[in-house]
């Protein structure tokens, strides 16, 4: 029950996100997508990464997409009546995105049309789970830094990246502040500063800069 | 499922009591726009939006993702003896090589 109200929800969402007027809806209607998809994993068994969705995405993706919002003038979209202009175009790759899906729904393990109510699914148990149930943290915990420690590294470089890009990018304005140095400005002989020159302008030069 | 069931009646009930309470005769579109000393509202009442907070969302974004790294390592540290534990170090290393160019800029 839970499995439809979640993604039904996050179906209708997810169409609320592009046909919202107002952009505020729109970010809003994403972050009810994100809740629904966490919903989702809860129920797969996923409970550490139900809430590090929570954390990271809704906590920190959807706030810099509401930053977006918030820093530029959108105005609420005046364009809706010309939305057929984009259906040939969007139809096609909408018609692509569901050829795909069709390759995953096999009707065994995830049943599209409701033929085989009556037959019950093989349930198997896993035994080892009985006797000393592992967490989701203690799992992922016992591998990543072990035995796949290389792709953790990999991570974390890929990180910093992000980081020294991000500052790269934004610091690129700043940078032309005019900054004293100070050792610089003591340094300045104050009898040579401003040289008059001999014509009758009188120009004010540093001599040192 | 109790939990849920008051959890989402009390949010519910915060939300809707005080549609209960507002008058909804004392609000009109004139009184809700801008107040800009009597004239109709100019433009927009929006300054200019310095980068840098994005930036700091930005880096938020990192250093959470960090901490999301960090999460399993804590939690499963007698199992991975030493060796997880120095991994673990030089993933700081390296993400405190980026805190220190943070800082400098």
């Amino acid at each position: 029950m839970i499995l439809s109200v979640s993604s039904s929800l996050a179906l209708v969402s997810g169409l609320m996100v592009v046909r919202a007027k107002n952009p505020v809806h729109s970010v809003l209607f994403f972050i009810l997508v994100f809740c629904d998809t966490s919903g989702l994993l809860l129920l797969l068994g996923l409970d550490f990464f139900a809430m590090i969705f929570l954390v990271v995405y809704i906590g920190a993706i959807a706030v810099l997409f509401l930053f977006v919002v918030m820093m530029f003038n959108i105005q609420i979209a005046e364009i809706h009546e010309e939305v057929l202009r984009y259906l040939p175009v969007s139809g096609i790759i909408g018609l692509i995105f569901w050829w795909e899906m069709f390759f995953i729904l096999d009707n065994e393990t995830i049943p599209l049309l409701p033929t085989h109510r009556k037959t019950t699914s093989l349930r198997y148990t896993v035994y080892a789970g009985k006797v000393r149930s592992w967490t989701n943290l203690e799992t992922l915990g016992n591998l990543l830094y072990t035995y796949y420690f290389v792709w953790f590294l990999v991570s974390s470089l890929i990180l910093l990246v992000a980081m020294i890009g991000a500052i790269v990018q934004t610091m690129h304005s700043t940078t032309k502040v005019q900054r004293q140095d100070v050792f610089r400005r003591n340094a300045i002989d104050f009898r040579r500063t401003i040289m008059r020159r001999t014509t009758d302008q009188i120009s004010d030069s540093h001599a040192l800069d | 499922c109790i939990y849920l069931v008051i959890s989402l009646l009390v949010s519910l009930i915060l939300l809707g009591v005080p549609f209960l309470f507002a008058s909804n005769s004392s609000t009109y579109p004139e009184k809700l726009s801008a107040y800009e000393c009597g004239f109709d509202p100019f433009g927009d009442a929006r300054s200019r939006f310095d980068i840098r907070f994005y930036l700091v969302s930005i880096l938020f974004i990192i250093f959470d993702l960090e901490v999301t790294f960090f999460f399993p390592w804590a939690v499963s540290l007698n199992k991975i003896d030493l060796f997880g534990f120095w991994s673990m170090m030089a993933f700081l290393l390296i993400l405190t090589i980026g805190f220190l160019y943070e800082w400098k800029r």
